[in-house]
């Protein structure tokens, strides 16, 4: 499939540039340099974060684009999308799932530091095969220009995008309620400017739902799909307790849709840019969807662990820090059994 | 993940149900008290059951009999729940009311019920005991639970009768497992003195088949990760319940109060709570209160979040079949709807999914944010504030019932969750309506269309919750339970989802002069609605239309700008006055429902609030009798006006 048109024209583009200005202005009035510290406290679930994150993900990027044989352009994006940080909205979707709101954040804040190093690394790895097939395409249509991946303009796009995001933690030590405001409208914004891009997209290019090949729409919901598998099944294996394990799902699966958008606009130009956007428009669409899915999964299945680990730690709130909470013989499942606080009350440890 | 566990222990007696909890839950906190709004105090199954043992057996070495009747006037607090457990273990029953017994019903309650040990909370109560005590020949005993009070001649603490059967125990004393052993289902386990809204008080009889035929009846899953909060008071059988029932699936029981609901709300994180429509009303209004002060911004996005929520859930209680349905339509004329509800209801989910995330959950955290459900009771929960909460996603679950049925009759469960209702019965126990007039059987009766449905008449009730009686009053007794079956004197209807509505109480009833019956329940609570109006009574017995008691808001008036300091000040104030006439003829006008007959003529009003104990029982409701004699004149000049200006 080729685009013969652009898929957004220049008002499109400030409105774009507007909402990614927004949300992450909204990112940054939820975090506060408390956020960074407690990176440091809990270095080991932000750790198996991070080799999930920028290990797992960009890999099940690449095998999917691969396996898919994705047009080269499709294939680049989507490599993109598994690079980049973790969103703010897994900080939420985790929040409903009963996952742990602070390793999600705390995942978020350093993912979205190391980014500015990993993810040109990362991107220039995972997509030599294909930009040498956009060149190949590109000479034998008798243009002796070579595509490569502009990485300088990424990383000053990065770095630009992350403008916002001080300006948002400056204004929540500032006016906190300010903030609070801030932070619900650009989670507003966002669902608005997508749905506004993909029903626009639509209504201009009638045929381009039809025209996009199925293998371009399996791509972009299961890239999300198994990023939250993987995520959850390897931070399992490392024996992180189910909250954490929970949070390291999400944060794995759910990638900073907005900064996608970003670093397409201002680091490539068409004929690319528009296949670019448009699968990150239907990664943003559908990780939407997956993520209410999981997250309702994941509340189910998680209810259990979860009043058990709020119940443990409001005993140690109330009761005092050395309370041990007793539970019936045959109450815990396996898992909190060594530990019913999951991490949180150093004398709920059992031996 | 494991597989969740919910349970609930069953036993033929309280007394067997402490032992089982303490077998069963053993080290986990039955019981928590608080010492400050951070630091509070667990007591362990185990502990609470060894230490009503030894309790137990200092009431035997008292003289306490099996079957005899043991007085505690107290308020909510951990003695009062030692004082039940050993109670019962020696296999006698309580007599509970609060601390704010008055002196008459005290000396009605203690020669009434024949006790012979009494136990009262504080030194106010002792002094109110001791002045009666000449009078009280058969008192015995006087126990103060507040190990605080300096106990004079003729006077023990707990803490000392305590220490007699620790002793005694230790020496080998197993009285109490005797007595457990020979308590029968049938025998007492309370003897609760009602106020009520009318008369002298009368002693419900409730027994251990009563008590646990409601743990084992009431819907709902539980487990010892629940933490309950407890706010109403104890000696009230619906608090009393849940205190047992908690005890059934080894919940922890968070002894709170009122004025700190809202800290300890937040800092307990309560599961699940015992209330009282009041307690809604209030946190409705600071909920109301807190959104207007906000940022516009957040306004605009609570209003967005609120009628999205709506449309939401009335659609999918649309497509669920969960709505009020008093009026029968036939099945093809509903499903008429389906397809436009199911359009809306997908319309507009993915907006409520992100508004109920961002919003609506900020509101719920003001709850606590872990509430599964809670039941309100002893009164009608105003539709307003029912809807209120259930949209926002607080789940509060209405239900009916009376210290004669121990108390639960009917309750909305979680998965049938329909506003406006008190839900279907609940297991084992059957619903009637009977017309008043001539007794007939309006429901369950074939001879009806859709076998009753519909129609509005008495409710009377049976099942295994049903008292045992009146103490020492047949009369009463017989002309109350008919055939096993207890006339309740509320109206109702089933509704054609089986549900059951409440319409009001028989007794309240007013006949005009007109013949006409009007319920002044459902009008006072609309008229509650407005701003201004704190409480009010409608009144007009025998006359040929309705007038209204009003205790106007003081903070509201304020709030709008008056200066006026005390109710006398705004009583003088035409300006007031003229509000409050405006709110009246607004909400009853006949565009909101309300008929001809329904419609208030003049109103006056009160220059003192209505104050729990006297005006109000301690559920909120009004004591109309009480009201009636106290304000007889103003009653009298407000239909005397009326005539003067005709």
């Amino acid at each position: 499939m080729e685009f013969n048109t652009q898929l957004l024209y220049d008002h499109d583009q400030v409105l774009l540039a507007l909402m990614i200005f927004v949300i992450m202005l909204g990112m940054g009035s939820s975090l506060t340099m408390d956020d960074f510290k407690a990176v440091f406290r809990k270095p080991r679930g932000v750790f198996i974060g991070f080799i999930s994150q920028f290990g797992l993900m960009p890999l099940i990027a690449f095998t999917v684009a691969t396996v898919f044989q994705l047009h080269p352009a499709f294939a680049i994006s989507l490599i993109l999308i598994g690079c980049l940080p973790g969103g703010t909205t897994s900080n939420m979707f985790t929040y409903f799932s009963r996952g742990s709101v602070a390793l999600s954040i705390s995942m978020t804040t350093a993912s979205t530091v190391l980014a500015i190093f990993m993810m040109p690394i990362l991107l220039k790895l995972y997509t030599i095969g294909f930009t040498n097939q956009i060149t190949a395409a590109m000479q034998a249509a008798g243009s002796d220009a070579e595509f490569v991946i502009p990485t300088k303009n990424i990383i000053t796009s990065l770095i630009m995008v992350l403008v916002p995001v001080g300006i948002g933690m400056f204004i929540k030590s500032k006016w906190p309620d300010w903030a609070k405001t801030a932070e619900d409208t650009a989670g507003f914004m966002g669902i608005i400017v997508v749905l506004y891009l993909v029903g626009t997209a639509f209504v201009r290019h009638a045929g381009l739902l039809v025209q996009t090949p199925v293998e371009v729409y399996v791509a972009a919901v299961s890239v999300g799909l198994i990023g939250f598998l993987f995520g959850y099944y390897f931070s399992r294996l490392l024996g992180v307790p189910p909250i954490f394990q929970r949070a390291v799902s999400l944060e794995t699966g759910i990638q900073n849709g907005p900064l996608a958008f970003a670093v397409i606009l201002l680091s490539f130009v068409d004929p690319v840019q528009s296949q670019m956007i448009w699968l990150a428009i239907l990664y943003s669409t559908f990780i939407v969807i997956s993520s209410s899915v999981i997250t309702l999964w994941y509340r189910k299945i998680g209810a259990y662990d979860y009043d058990i680990y709020r119940n443990t730690v409001i005993h140690n709130r109330l009761f005092g820090d050395n309370y041990v909470t007793h539970y019936p013989p045959g109450f815990l499942p396996k898992r909190v059994l060594k530990d019913p606080s999951q991490g949180n009350s150093p004398s709920q440890r059992r031996v | 993940m494991g597989k969740p566990l919910y349970y609930r222990l069953q036993a033929e007696n309280l007394a067997l149900l402490y032992q089982k909890a303490a077998e069963t839950f053993e080290a986990m906190p039955a019981f928590a008290l608080r010492e400050s709004a951070l630091n509070w105090k667990p007591v362990s199954y185990r502990e609470l059951y060894e230490q009503g043992l030894d309790l137990a057996t200092g009431f035997i070495e008292l003289g306490v009999a099996a079957r005899d009747h043991v007085g505690i006037f107290s308020d909510n607090r951990f003695e009062w729940i030692l004082t039940d457990y050993a109670v019962q273990l020696c296999g006698a029953a309580d007599v509970p009311r609060g601390r704010d017994v008055s002196t008459t019903e005290l000396d009605y309650i203690i020669q009434h019920s024949g006790m012979k040990v009494v136990c009262v909370e504080n030194s106010a109560l002792l002094n109110k005991v001791q002045q009666l005590r000449d009078r009280l020949p058969n008192l015995q005993e006087i126990i103060v639970l507040d190990p605080n009070v300096k106990t004079s001649a003729g006077v023990r603490s707990l803490m000392d009768v305590y220490e007699m059967g620790a002793k005694l125990r230790q020496a080998g004393d197993k009285r109490v497992e005797e007595r457990i052993a020979g308590i029968q289902a049938d025998d007492l386990f309370t003897l609760i003195y009602t106020s009520g809204t009318t008369g002298t008080p009368k002693g419900v009889m409730l027994t251990h088949a009563n008590i646990m035929s409601q743990i084992r009846n009431l819907p709902g899953q539980h487990n010892c990760n629940d933490r309950v909060l407890s706010v109403l008071p104890i000696w009230h059988i619906f608090e009393r319940l849940i205190e047992m029932y908690t005890i059934s699936f080894g919940g922890c029981t968070y002894y709170s109060s009122i004025q700190r609901l809202g800290d300890d709300m937040r800092h307990v994180e309560p599961t699940f709570m015992a209330s009282a429509p009041r307690l809604w009303e209030k946190l409705h209004e600071k909920i109301i209160k807190n959104i207007k002060a906000s940022h516009w911004m957040r306004q605009i996005l609570f209003h967005i979040a609120y009628f999205l929520a709506r449309q939401y859930k009335n659609s999918e209680y649309y497509l669920t079949n969960k709505y009020l349905r008093l009026k029968y339509i036939p099945a093809w004329i509903r499903a008429l709807l389906v397809p436009l509800h199911a359009l809306r209801w997908l319309i507009v989910m993915p907006w409520y999914g992100f508004f109920n995330a961002a919003v609506l959950e900020r509101i719920r955290l003001g709850a606590g944010g872990s509430l599964k459900v809670t039941i309100s009771g002893g009164g009608a929960l105003p539709l307003h504030i029912d809807r209120f909460f259930n949209y926002v996603g607080i789940p509060v679950l209405e239900g009916y019932g009376m210290t004669e049925t121990t108390p639960v009759i009917a309750v909305r469960p979680r998965h049938n969750l329909i506003v406006a209702t008190v839900g279907p019965p609940i297991a084992e126990t059957e619903v009637r309506i009977i017309d008043s007039q001539n007794g007939e059987i309006l429901y369950p009766n074939a001879a009806y269309p859709h076998n009753g449905r519909g129609q509005r008449g008495e409710i009377w009730v049976r099942g295994p919750q049903i008292m045992k009686g009146y103490y020492k009053d047949q009369e009463l007794t017989d002309s109350t339970i008919i055939d096993g079956w207890l006339k309740t004197g509320d109206l109702g209807v089933i509704s054609h989802n089986n549900c059951l509505k409440i319409l009001g109480r028989s007794k309240a009833t007013i006949v005009l002069s007109s013949g006409e019956n009007v319920e002044p329940e459902p009008i006072e609570m609309s008229l509650q609605q407005s701003n201004y109006i704190e409480n009010c009574m409608v009144v007009g017995q025998d006359k040929k239309y309705l007038c209204v008691l009003i205790v106007p808001s003081l903070l509201e008036y304020r709030q709008a700008g008056f200066n006026e300091r005390t109710l006398e000040d705004l009583e003088q104030n035409d300006i007031a006055k003229k509000i409050i006439k405006t709110e009246i003829r607004r909400i009853t006008s006949p565009a909101n429902g309300f008929k001809r007959y329904e419609q208030i003529h003049d109103f006056s009003l009160l220059t003192e609030h209505f104050q729990v104990g006297v005006e109000l029982t301690n559920l909120f409701k009004i004591k109309r009798h009480i009201v009636q004699e106290k304000y007889a004149q103003q009653i009298t000049s407000l239909f005397e006006s009326e005539k003067q200006k005709k």
